[in-house]
This record gives C-alpha cells, structure tokens and sequence, in this order.
C-alpha cells in the first residue's frame, strides 16, 4: 500500500548527483552498488527494501567534491572545456521505527540529503556550438533530498518504497511603459516542486558461511525545467513577441538496476546492472517563440533535437571487513563500473540568425558525452564504544573512453570532428554518529 | 565536563554555520495544530516535531521516536474600499519527525520540522512600489519552511537545542539574439541561452529550556534573519526585421520575503494538575527591513532605420531608474498567550481544549506618501482541541494524537490618507479578517 502511494505521487522527476557519483561514502567506494548491499540511509537511493535493516538511529554528515578534466579538440574547439568543480554536503538519517509485536525490527525509514555547498540547482542551458558536457558537471550541481520507508516482510522478503523532491523554477517577467511615461516591471519567480517515486524489492537466503541477496530497484524520472516567461509588448509600439526563457535544468532518465550480493562478516560481494531510459530525454532546450498550438510550425526558430539512446551500466564491487579489536573494525571496498554514453555519435546542425548575413546560419552542435570507465575505492572505520562512530571515505576516477563524435554541418563535406576525453575525480567522506 | 562539551558543541556548530535568517507563515500562523490553538505561545513547553520550529531544545523532552504530519489552510477576506483583494490562501502540509537517543550518555535528539505549501515551494515577487498590496499577506507567506535541528539535555532542568532552516534565492542570466519581426511576431528567428541559479540560503535557530521545578519552565529562542534574493538578468541583441539593429538589457534586483531576527521570551506554567497556561513575547526587528521593489535598469539602444520607422510604429525611448522610496518600520514585541485544559484522563485515553490570543501591531508606518504597503494591527483569537491514545497495543507501545484548531484574526478598518491630493491611488480604507483551520497527528513510538 505504501508503494502505491508513493507511486501515485507523481511520475518525473530528479536528482542528479547521485546518478553519476552514487549516494554515500560506502556506496560510492563500491562502484554505486547497494540494491542487494545496503544497510542504512544511502538505500534511500539506492534501495528502500534495504532500509529495513537499520536497527539503530544514527546521524551521518559529509563532504563530498568532484573535479571535471574534460577535453575537446577539434577545429575551433578549446581543447580543456572549463567546468566548476562540484562540492556539497551530504546528510543521512537512519531512522528505526520502534513498533512491537509482529512489526518488531522490520519497519526502517532514512532520509538522505545531498546538498551542494553554493547552490541548489544550477541550470545551465547554452547556445549549441558553445562547447559543453551537459550531462556531467552541472548534474552534479543540484540539490537532492529523498525519504524512503522499508519493511522486511518475512521469508526473505523485504519491500520498500520512497520519493526523490527537487525544485523547478517557473516565472515571469513584464515590463511596460506606464501612463506617465515610466517603465516599470512586475517580475515573479516560483519555486514548483517535483517529485519522483523509487520503489525497490530484495529477497535473501543463507548460501553457505553467508547470506545471497538479490534486489532490485525502479527510480522515476527528472524533469526539473526553468521556465521563465519576459512580456515587453507593452514597453512600446513595436510588436515585439513574448520571449519563452525555457529548458530542462535537471534531468535523470527512468532507471531499473538488478543486483545480487553475498555477504557474511568479513566479505561483501556484490555485482549488477542498472538500464536508464535515455531515448526518452526530451532536450535541453525550447524554442525561445512558442507557436500557436493550432500553428505548430509558424516559423519561428526551433532547436535542434539530439536522439539519445538507452544504456545499459554493469557494475561490480567488493568490501572486506576486519576487526581491530572487540569494538573497531575496518573496511577495504573498490569497484568498478562502466557508464555507456547516451549521446549520438554524429551531432545534427543547429541554426542561429546571423546579423551580418541576415539569414539563418548553421552552427555546429556541441553537446559532448564520452563513455566512462569508473574506478572506485573507500575505508569505512566502525566503532562501538565509547559510542557509535563511523566514518566512511571514498574515492573515485572516472576515465572518459576516448571518443570522436561528428559535428554535422549543412553538407557532408563542412562537417567537421571533435575528439573527446578526461577524467572527473570524486571524493568524499562520511561521518555517521548512533544514538 | 563531557555534559558540557556537548552542549556547547551543539550550540556552537548551529552558531557558526550560517550567516542569515527564518521562516514566515509559521511566524504568522503557527505549526501544528497545538501550537496555533494556543496562540503561538509554546517556546516553554513544546516537545513534539513543531519544536523544530518553536523552540530546537524542546526536542531533547521527546520521549522516543514520533512522526507527526498535518495540513492547514489559511483564507484571506482582506479589503481595501470594500472591494475583496483576493489574497491567494496559504494551504499546505506540516509535518516533522523527531528521533531521540543518547549520546556518551547524555539525552540527545535530532528532529526534522517542514512546512510544504500546496502550490509551489515558495515566491518571490516584486512590485511596482505605488501598487497597492497587503505586503505581510499578499506574498511573504508563499514558502516553504525546512529546518533541521539538535538538542541535548545535559541536566534534567536543562535542554539546549539549535538548527538551521533551508531555502534558496534565485539568480539567472538570460541572453536573447536574433532577428524579432515586427510584422509577424511568431516568425522571430530567436534563441535564447540561460545560466540559472537557485542559490543556498541556510539560516540558523538557537534556543534553550530551564525547567523551574515540575510545573513552570522558561526558555529563551533566537531567530536570524533572512530574506530571498531574485537577481534576473537578460539581453537581447538582434536586428528587427532587418530595418535595424537593437540592444536591450534588463537587470532587475530584488528581495522577497525578508523576515528580520526574532528573539522570544516563553514560559508555561501549570498552576493546577491538568491546566496549563504559557506565556511568550517575540521581539522581531522589523527595522531591518528591505522594500521587496526591484530595483530596474534598463538598457535600450535601437536606431531608426534609413528612412525612418514605418508608420504607425514608435519605438520605446531609453527608460529612466526608478528611486526607490526608503521604508523605515518599527520593531515591534509580539505577545503570545495559551492556556491547555485536559479534562480527560483515562488509563488509555487523554482529551484536551486549547485557547489562545496574539497580538501583533503592525510595524509599517503610515502609508502617507508614493509607497502603499498596507498593513494593520492583528489580533489572533485561537480554539482547539486534541485526545490522545496511549499505548494502543501491543503493535505500538506509544501513543497517537489528533489535534484540531481554528483561528481567527481581525484586522481593524482603518484609512490611509496621502499627504499629495494628486495622488495616483489616493486615500483608501484598509482593512478585514484572516480564517485559519488544520489538523495535526502524529504517532509516538
């Protein structure tokens, strides 16, 4: 029932950093995995079933940082595209809901918080032949805040189900001359939430000196747009149009991911995959004159859209754990994952006006995506007395697979090429206290 | 030693991590439908979820796990000359989360307090500075109220609690270019590129509780200041209809829903088993306050054509700034009180009434001259009831609550008399009533 409802919330919607990076310390080491491995908050994101192991309230705050070293060379490209490095805080809550009787230790909530330490969500939408890796580094600068609930439901079974919220930015601007001559402007900005629905179902078994776990995980969409709406018909007698400031700040494709693990006390393997729904990207940007809808094409300029394609994200992850004494423990994970691009390998023309030429002209698409290869690697540091402390870092290198995408043009033999690579570098770490 | 480490730990990370801020409609209308009922009254005497908002180290008496939710809906039936103003209501979810444990040994709690508002996370709107509008109602109250906070208790008599609320401020950079025809406006051959920003606001709450035996407690609550920031601008460069070239840019500076830092004064009593009256006084420093007007630049540069423009078409002469008109207010003290009479006690079953009264004058000066931000002295009559189940069975060793309020509130008629008789807006009479109805449950483990 609780699935439900939380399905029925709202179909799109969500962040993105986790999407790239994974969500926590433990996770993000293990290459992202934790649908059959999670023990506490970070199965907010990666699967609620999964919550309902917390047994413990427990209070997590971290610091997490990405470093971007794209390239893209090419005729007229600048080799190093600049992108800011991405910093936030994370904030986790393991949350035991102490009921009795026959829901004894088998109802857990968490709520987890990724928060970058400047803004909330940056939504950058730029002309196309400005060279950019859109589905990377401003991805990372957006504000996630999640609340899942999990229930262990006996047999093996555990179920769980949640939500994902982001904001959107909806607004409008008119200015106008009034009656005395004086310009004046009535500007409004809303903030419209959005929601996406995660629900997740795991099921175990003892195998051998341990346990098997297989888990699954479904995560709606993102679709967080800025749309802002500037009316300056009224500033003169020039018929000037309302200018539509519209496009897709924010975007995560639907996701399944399938995993199985095993585990006992001192070995966490765990492997699998995860399928994102990127054929239904819908682009970055709108058309800046919206037609009438009885006159879908009035002539007004359009963008050009790219055809994204699904992926499919193998991952695999390993953790050993070893004791340091009757209250200490240390935890080794590394993992590795490989993230297919979703992008074309041949970019269709866009157009522009061209003052001088007083026409439209074709401009290169530079929207660039590379395949990455990803390494991960974290120590988990647990102790039980004086009081529970843990403390979780991890780092991670994502090697963009050298790429060379085709820049078309309006002939075959204008279109030119741009050869892609680099690197993005993430750490973090965790600080978890149980009371 | 270890007690006091911790507290100060608590109170010191709070005080240091944020520069500004606070919340608005729960300012106005309360959290919680116990809160409200007893007219805001509660720094001394809150424990559940709605501590998050009245008063952090009331999280530290939360005697195990609760998770409380509920909705309230606030309608406005404020005039100006008789004539209904349609004040958008303020409507939405409150709820929050409290989760106690120990820590080295010492009582300790984290709690989530949050008020989601039905239509949009919040607003952020700038007027002309004529335009008439209710300015405490007309849209400060359109947001959401996030905050997080700790507490501990280091002696029984004693618990310190402290947080910080979350909301952001929008920048965004617009570039238009292209050709805009002005003969066929759907025909433009425009683009546009955005660089938007929601920029972090975090702002902290501090408070703490003396408990003066078992029936009275005091407490002492800070609130910073706050206000949202929308900074847009644009630029549009193009030629029109190829008959010339025109520049344009917007840059237009605002702050929205700016609420100034609040220190309370609370106490609740219990004279007699089952009654209880609380006691509250808010400072607000209402003189801090910043006109929420945009501050408008804009830049146009487009020469005429050869031959000059085709008839009946004028374009738009190089505008002139505004001059913001200065808005001094007042800082007012805001006094809360409640009283709480469970005149039910069973072994299984506990019923409550509640009522309150607030009173707050307003802090705008006389709307004498070009500025009309209307406003007028509040008072805030407040009912409500609540039962409560204790320990329902064996599936929940808690409780579950149920908690119900009305409010109203009467703005008195007044009329505002401008000094120029060539006024664009002229006097007016202002004034009317608020109606705010909700409910509260939550469930304690």
């Amino acid at each position: 029932m609780l699935g439900a409802a939380v399905l029925s919330l709202v179909a799109r919607a969500e962040a993105s950093p986790e999407d790239i990076l994974g969500y926590g310390a433990r996770s993000s080491a293990m290459a992202g995995t934790g649908a059959a491995l999670a023990n506490d908050y970070e199965a907010a994101y990666t699967g609620p079933a999964l919550l309902s192991r917390i047994r413990t309230p427990r209070l997590s705050l971290g610091l997490q940082e990405a470093v971007f070293d794209l390239h893209a060379r090419g005729e007229g490209l600048p080799d190093r595209v600049s992108v800011l490095p991405a910093k936030g805080v994370l904030i986790g809550v393991d949350l035991p809901l102490p009921f009795g009787g026959v829901l004894k230790d088998r109802v857990s909530g968490a709520l987890a918080f990724y928060t970058p330490t400047d803004v909330i969500v940056r939504g950058r939408i730029l002309y196309p032949e400005t060279p950019q890796f859109p589905l990377l580094p401003d991805r990372t600068q957006c504000l996630a805040i999640r609340l899942g609930v999990g229930a262990d439901l006996g047999y093996g079974f555990r179920v769980g189900a949640g939500f994902a919220a982001l904001a959107e930015i909806v607004g409008s601007v008119l200015v106008a001359t009034d009656a005395t001559g004086r310009v004046g402007s009535r500007v409004e900005d809303q903030l419209v939430a959005t929601y996406a629905p995660i629900a997740s179902v795991s099921y175990e078994h003892a195998a051998g000196p341990g346990t098997l776990r297989v888990g699954a995980t479904v995560r709606g969409s993102l679709d967080a747009r800025f749309a802002v709406s500037i009316d300056a018909t009224k500033l003169s007698s020039l018929n000037i149009p309302v200018f539509n400031i519209a496009g897709l700040a924010q975007y995560d494709p639907l996701e399944v991911a399938a995993e199985i693990g095993w585990e006992n006390a001192a070995w966490h393997l765990a492997a699998g995959f995860t399928v994102k729904h990127w054929s239904a990207y819908p682009g970055a940007i709108e058309p800046t004159i919206l037609c009438p809808s009885d006159t879908p094409d009035c002539g007004a300029l359009q963008p050009t859209h790219l055809e994204f394609h699904d992926t499919v994200v193998p991952r695999a992850a390993v953790e050993r754990t070893v004791p340091l004494s009757k209250s200490a423990s240390l935890s080794v994970r590394g993992g590795y994952f490989f993230e297919p691009t979703p992008a074309p390998s041949s970019l269709a023309t866009s157009y522009a006006y061209d003052i001088g030429a007083r026409g439209l002209v074709p401009v290169p698409t530079r929207f660039f995506d590379a395949s990455r290869h990803v390494l991960t690697a974290g120590l988990g540091l647990r102790l039980t007395k004086p009081l529970v402390l843990t403390v979780d870092a991890y780092a991670q290198l994502h090697v963009l697979h050298p790429r060379t995408v085709t820049l078309e043009s309006s002939a075959p033999e204008l279109a030119t090429t741009a050869d892609l690579s680099g690197t993005v570098l993430a750490t973090g770490f965790v600080v978890g206290v149980g009371f | 030693m270890r007690r006091h480490l911790l507290a100060l730990t608590v109170l010191a990370g709070t005080l240091a991590a944020a520069p500004r801020a606070e919340a608005n409609p729960l300012d106005t209308f309360g959290f919680g439908s116990r809160g409200t009922a007893m007219g805001g009254a509660q720094a001394a005497d809150v424990s559940d979820y709605s501590a998050g908002y009245y008063n952090p180290a009331g999280l530290a008496r939360a005697r195990g796990v609760e998770i409380g939710i509920g909705y309230f809906r606030v309608d406005h039936f404020l005039k100006t000359n008789g004539n209904d103003n349609h004040v958008d209501p303020v409507k939405g979810l409150v709820g929050g989360v409290v989760v106690p444990g120990k820590l080295l040994g010492i009582p300790f709690a984290f709690g989530l307090a949050l008020h989601l508002p039905d239509d949009r996370i919040s607003r952020v709107r700038a007027l002309r500075q004529e335009q008439p509008r209710w300015e405490l109602f007309d849209n400060r109250n359109q947001r959401l109220y996030l905050a997080a906070n700790v507490a501990v208790s280091p002696w029984p008599w004693l618990q310190l609690g402290g947080g910080l609320s979350f909301m952001s401020s929008t920048e965004g950079r617009l570039d238009i270019t292209g050709s805009a025809n002005i003969f066929n406006a759907q025909q433009s051959q425009l683009r546009h590129e955005v660089d938007a920003t929601l920029t972090a606001v975090r702002y902290p709450q501090v408070g703490a509780r003396i408990a003066l035996g078992k029936r009275a407690a005091l407490a002492l609550v800070y609130r910073g200041q706050f206000s949202l920031a929308l900074d847009l601008r644009a630029r549009l460069y193009g030629d029109i209809s190829q008959l010339t070239t025109a520049y344009y840019a917007l840059q237009s500076d605002s702050v929205n829903a700016f609420l100034p830092q609040q220190v309370v004064f609370g106490s609740s009593w219990e004279p007699v088993d089952h009654v209880r009256v609380n006691a509250d006084l808010t400072w607000v420093q209402w003189s801090a306050y910043v006109a929420p007007v945009a501050h408008l630049d804009v830049d146009l540069s487009i020469p005429p054509p050869q031959g000059g423009w085709p008839a009946g078409i004028t374009p738009p002469s190089k505008p002139t700034s505004t001059a913001i008109e200065p808005l001094t207010l007042h800082d007012r003290v805001i006094p809360h009180v409640g009283v709480e009479w469970q005149f039910l006690d069973l072994p299984h079953w506990q019923a409550f009434a509640r009522g309150g009264y607030e009173y707050s004058k307003t802090p705008f000066p006389a709307q004498s001259g070009l500025t009309n931000y209307i406003d007028r002295d509040r008072h805030s009559f407040s009912l409500g009831a609540g039962v409560r189940w204790v320990h329902p069975g064996e599936v929940l060793a808690g409780d579950v609550r149920l908690d119900v309020h009305a409010q109203w509130s009467v703005l008195p008629e007044q009329i505002t008399t401008k000094t120029d008789p060539a006024d664009l807006v002229g006097d007016y009479s202002a004034g009317g009533h608020l109606w705010n109805v909700g409910l509260s449950t939550a469930v304690g483990f």
